[in-house]
């Protein structure tokens, strides 16, 4: 016995179909533009589901939603200034085909919204999650998350751990909740044999063997925590980000948000969270106009010593977690790969 | 509190009582939760800010300048600088604000009440310090002299003169102003808050020197202070930033690989070194 499980490819729509019944299904679906966006399915059956190509976006934006309600306001009058809490909670919510480079991310996200603080928003919607992961065979042409240490394959994290291994998915049961929904739906399961756990480290050998980048992660970190980089990369770079915050927004770990009043009358509205980005100019702007952080030399500091100092130097590991979406996302010339190039040059 | 607002954003309704003047850009607002259970449930301490709404106009961080003595009354003094700001200089008594926290790591007080201390601060900077200054005075503990030196642009802008009038009745505090240009009739101090450094005993080993004001200001009176033999831990103040959610996750008010909001306002000299913040370099 093996421990773990395998669920046919035939029966992955079946299974998919009867999670949809218990709860509300996101996954990675090809829209009728072409576009693979993790989506929340409506139907199972006529949904594209879609396990091949690197969605464009991250389950990021469900637990912490770009525009969201935090609270509601009434002001009828200067004595009467009321708030009432928004509802931010979820309905209990499986993501499925969740890669190791986003899985990462949403463990990333727990410890900044759940263990240095408890921030109810985001608790209200994680507590309601189950993630189902994918073991990526095939990494894409911009991905290093086995330089950042949080993929191609994941051991720990996820509710549920799928690997393709042909045929079937190998399935392996990670959290309490995954559990769960194995001893629920146990008929769509069969006790992994010895080839399949084979299979599955072949897999994952090859899968290791074919990123196109060598990104030294490792090596940029030592240099960050040590001497640090020359400024004139930082001005370099700084001076190149078109301040569009793109990266920010794409990326499965950035989770600055800003929070403004949206009115809705003269006498009532809306306290609204949403996204943000370091690198943007009014970021650390305080009233007034003084600004802290002179963008034109140090505008996208923060953005990379956060991620690959701060982090590493708090909580044990970077915040990058490897997927590349901004590498394909900045048109400015300064993203992650460009900046961990430039710092390791010469050394 | 029957929520708690360090989880959920969610500010509590409080009472302007009343509104004092301080000068032609800095009011004073005395408040008080509409909650008795608020009122009842409600501690800070000095150096710790409330993230302040108006309707409207979001929020922003104000520090308190009322000390926890002041029972049931929080006092936070505004300076008209932006928008939400603008907006409270407009509110009459009697009306309602959104108030959540507080939030921060406040001064180092039980450091603080066995120290002599030196106050240096500069227009609305000595607002934080106000509530150092009389929780020490308020407390029967504390054996120390004070020094406060509060330099403002000119005589107009001098504030907080209610509180200015009350110290420089107590024996065990010195309090002396000076402003950067004078007017006719001026008969006090004119230059810059350090140079009545020369009019005041010195005494680094007994003495503590907290500070706040203008970034610039807050450079030149770390770097005086130093010079005058304070120890690094011994010179301490606390930094304005721009911030949105007050609990460390916004990021807005980040210094380096700190957080303001919950590393800081308050930070000694020792700390500061580590930082790349604009007070220092």
């Amino acid at each position: 016995m093996t421990g773990k499980l395998t669920l046919k490819k035939d029966h992955l729509t079946a299974f998919l179909r009867k999670l949809s019944k218990e709860y509300s299904l996101v996954a990675p679906l090809q829209n009728r533009h072409g576009d693979t966006l993790f989506t929340e399915i409506d139907d199972v059956d006529s949904a594209t589901l879609d396990l091949a190509k690197q969605p464009q976006n991250s389950i990021k934006q469900f637990l912490l939603p770009q525009r969201e309600v935090l609270c509601t306001y009434r002001c009828e009058s200067a004595e009467a200034y009321a708030f009432t809490p928004a509802d931010t909670a979820l309905p209990p919510t499986v993501f499925f085909g969740v890669r190791s480079c986003d899985l990462s991310g949403v463990l990333y996200m727990d410890v900044t919204f759940l263990h240095g603080t408890s921030d109810s928003p985001y608790r209200q919607k994680r507590l309601k999650s189950i993630l189902i992961g994918l073991n990526c065979n095939h990494p894409f042409p911009n991905c290093f998350c086995n330089a950042t240490k949080s993929g191609p394959f994941l051991e720990d994290g996820a509710d549920l751990q799928f690997t393709d291994i042909g045929d079937c998915f190998l399935v392996e049961v990670g959290r309490s909740q995954g559990q769960a929904i194995v001893e629920k739906w146990r008929h769509f399961f069969t006790p992994a044999e010895e080839q399949d756990v084979h299979r599955q480290y072949q897999a994952f050998l090859e899968s290791r063997g074919s990123f196109s980048h060598i990104v030294h992660v490792d090596q940029v970190i030592k240099r960050l925590q040590g001497e640090g980089v020359p400024d004139a990369i930082w001005h370099q770079l700084s001076k190149r980000c078109q301040d569009c915050g793109g990266c920010a927004f794409i990326c499965p770990t950035c989770t600055c948000f800003t929070i403004t009043d949206a009115p809705l009358t003269a006498e009532s509205g809306e306290r609204i969270r949403s996204w943000d980005a370091c690198t943007f100019s009014g970021f650390t702007k305080m009233a007034g106009g003084h600004n802290p952080v002179v963008r034109k030399t140090d505008a996208i500091r923060q953005r990379f010593m956060h991620k690959l100092c701060y982090d590493v130097q708090k909580h044990g590991r970077p915040s990058c977690v490897g997927c590349g979406r901004c590498v394909d996302m900045c048109f400015g010339g300064t993203d992650i790969l460009r900046f961990i190039n430039m710092a390791c040059a010469g050394s | 509190m029957k929520r708690s607002p360090l989880e959920d954003y969610l500010p509590r309704p409080a009472q302007v009582v009343e509104i004092i003047s301080e000068n032609s850009q800095i009011k004073t607002f005395v408040l008080r939760f509409v909650d008795q259970h608020d009122n009842a449930s409600f501690s800070y301490q000095p150096g710790q800010f409330m993230m302040v709404s108006l309707p409207h106009c979001g929020e922003a961080p104000i520090s308190f300048s009322s000390t926890p003595a002041d029972k049931g009354l929080i006092r936070l003094s505004v300076r008209r600088a932006g928008t939400l700001t603008t907006a409270m200089h407009g509110l009459t008594t009697g009306a309602i604000i959104g108030l959540r926290g507080p939030y921060g790591k406040p001064f180092p007080m039980e450091y603080l009440a066995q120290r002599d201390l030196l106050f240096v601060a500069g227009g609305i900077g000595l607002a934080p310090l106000s509530s150092v200054i009389n929780s020490c005075l308020a407390n029967p503990d504390y054996q120390g002299h004070i020094t406060i030196l509060y330099g403002s642009r000119t005589p107009e802008d001098i504030a907080f003169m209610g509180d200015i009038a009350l110290w420089r009745q107590n024996q065990s505090v010195h309090c002396l102003l000076t402003v950067d240009s004078g007017s006719a009739g001026w008969q006090g101090n004119t230059g810059l808050v350090t140079t009545l450094f020369e009019q005041v005993e010195i005494n680094p080993a007994q003495q503590s020197g907290v500070v706040c004001g203008p970034p610039l200001m807050i450079k030149a009176v770390l770097k005086a202070l130093e010079k005058r033999g304070f120890s690094d831990k011994d010179i301490i103040t606390t930094m304005e930033r721009h911030m949105k959610c007050g609990v460390g996750v916004c990021r807005h008010c980040h210094l380096d690989g700190k957080l303001v909001c919950v590393d800081g306002p308050v930070f000694n000299l020792a700390q500061l070194k580590k930082l790349n913040a604009m007070e220092i370099s």
